[in-house]
């Protein structure tokens, strides 16, 4: 894969957003990140409605769960759920650990789940092995 | 002249509802409470109805019922009582009654039965079952304050840790957004500020973290007792096994030694069990002394719960001390001394008095430690089947 990989982060902590974005950033092959911070946004975003009507379809959503407007798991479940979104890899990166909400989302098709780190230095490693993964080992489609 | 004391009324009379056809006896029996020493105010009924009329209107202290009335039953009387859920105690009077029927008119609900030949019994029959019902009053309004008063620690007690669980893990996210843009600025403008502005933004970051650290103690605390699972059979050698296993590395590193003693079964959470054991033998290594650590767990059985031991060689604690390390938070080092934030012992006080139990320890300074928690025994204990074993970090991995 020679272009930049295209990302969709949805976050609504711009602080979070940020370190995100900002690992992201000094990656060998730099991807191209749209931020959206609620849910309904990220519909959009999705189905290139309204504002977003020029929105690049990205390679990978990175979806954090507590969202204002329409949280995590309802994004994950409409995405999954419609013909033309539900290949899109999604991984959740969020702060919460609790083993229902895991579950819960691979039940509803999240293709991975990352607990946010509280630590910075783990949180880059967080951030970084998702780039690496799903850019640099595994296959997905386009 | 003994009257019965302050009665529903506020006097000092006996208010008397006395269900009886026949006028002479109620007389005869009026004047032989006289003749008992109560100061008699007595309605005489003889139906249903005036029955209700009189409990609507007044309060009595006692109900003389006859057996039979020529409508009425006098043992239906209890069954108004209790439409109008009043506990007036009710003695039957009456003439002809078998022994069968009385002690049955008596678990029904009459108080006593007094015959008609022989009513010198009355006036004790009747102080009786007014200090009998001013008993059962009290009793029950103690009984009640309790349960009240119970119900309200019970709720006091899960608002606090519902607030200590939040507050903490609310805490957190805002948290780490200032330990980590303070790292990030340490990190982006080292060398480019001036070195005050170094040294500041390094307090900044070791503050931030470390109350990072401290909010994940109290949230672990929080949580113990919390998300606990119901108590069930567990073998504590299993268990110290499982210990052993968490804390391989650092008994390796300091050649710890630990020897268990033949070990019970007991009713526990097994995960608290194990968090239980880890911070005692955990502590144990990290405040040894100039011996190479070691560690032996014993259990005795006395009475009805299990003593359990945990017996170390490192620095001990002093008397004035015992008591405080078990709170949260407290510690007795620096932190340049030792590392921990103090929430270990505060954990294992609370999983330990979580299952009925007790802690403590026997310490004396430089001579080390022995903590003592008591677990309530198990209806069927398993008999102690294991001989004294070593267990030593190689013997562990042979497994």
């Amino acid at each position: 894969m020679n272009s930049a990989p295209k990302i969709l982060l949805v976050d609504d902590n711009p602080a979070d957003a940020n370190l995100t974005c900002e690992v992201l950033a000094t990656s060998e092959n730099p991807a191209q990140v749209s931020t959206v911070q609620d849910g309904e946004q990220a519909l959009m975003f999705l189905h290139r409605m309204g504002q977003f009507a020029e929105a690049i379809r990205p390679d990978l959503i990175i979806l954090d769960l507590t969202l204002p407007r329409k949280d995590g798991r309802a994004v994950l479940a409409e995405v999954k759920a419609d013909p033309e979104l539900n290949e899109l890899p999604v991984v959740i990166f969020t702060t919460s650990h609790s083993a229902r909400d895991i579950a819960r989302c691979y039940e509803l098709g999240a293709n991975s789940y990352v607990s946010k780190p509280g630590n910075l230095g783990q949180f880059f490693s967080a951030v970084r092995s998702i780039e690496n993964f799903w850019f640099g080992f595994a296959s997905i489609p386009n | 002249m003994t009257g019965p004391g302050t009665n529903a009324n506020g006097d000092r009379r006996l208010h008397v509802l006395l269900i009886e056809d026949s006028p002479a006896d109620a007389e005869i029996e009026i004047a032989e409470l006289r003749r008992g020493g109560f100061d008699v105010a007595a309605d005489v009924v003889e139906s249903k109805d005036e029955i209700r009329e009189c409990l609507g209107k007044h309060s009595y202290d006692i109900v003389l019922a006859d057996y039979s009335l020529p409508n009425f039953r006098g043992m239906d009387t209890l069954y108004i009582l209790a439409e109008k859920g009043l506990n007036t105690p009710l003695i039957l009077v009456t003439g002809a009654l078998n022994s069968e029927t009385a002690v049955e008119c008596v678990k029904q609900g009459a108080m006593d039965y007094v015959m008609k030949h022989n009513l010198a019994r009355l006036p004790l029959s009747v102080r009786r079952a007014i200090e009998e019902t001013r008993l059962r009053h009290e009793r029950t309004r103690a009984q009640e304050q309790l349960a009240s008063k119970v119900e309200e620690l019970a709720r006091s007690n899960c608002d606090l840790e519902q607030f200590a669980y939040i507050a903490s893990h609310d805490l957190q996210e805002p948290l780490r957004m200032v330990a980590a843009y303070t790292q990030l600025l340490s990190e982006r403008y080292r060398g480019k500020l001036d070195s005050t502005a170094d040294r500041y933004i390094g307090y900044a970051v070791e503050g931030a973290t470390r109350m990072q650290a401290l909010l994940e103690d109290l949230l672990a605390f929080s949580r113990t007792g919390r998300d606990g699972l119901p108590p069930a059979a567990t073998d504590v050698t299993t268990t110290i096994q499982e210990v052993l296993k968490n804390l391989a590395f650092v008994l390796k590193e300091h050649n710890v030694t630990v020897t268990c003693n033949p070990l019970p079964t007991i009713l526990a959470d097994r995960f608290q069990l194990v968090q239980l054991f880890q911070n005692l033998i955990g502590n144990a290594i990290k405040f040894r002394g100039k011996k190479s650590p070691a560690v032996t767990i014993s259990a005795e059985k006395k009475g009805e719960e299990w003593v359990f031991s945990v017996v170390d060689n490192g620095i001990g604690i002093a008397d004035e001390h015992k008591e405080f390390i078990f709170k949260i938070f407290q510690r007795l080092h620096t932190r340049a001394e030792y590392p921990g934030n103090g929430v270990g012992l505060a954990i294992c006080k609370k999983i330990v008095e979580h299952h009925g139990g007790r802690i403590w320890v026997d310490s004396e300074l430089g001579q080390g430690s022995n903590f003592r928690f008591t677990f309530p025994a198990a209806r069927a204990d398993r008999p102690d089947k294991k001989e004294d074993y070593e267990l030593s970090p190689q013997n562990l991995v042979s497994r």
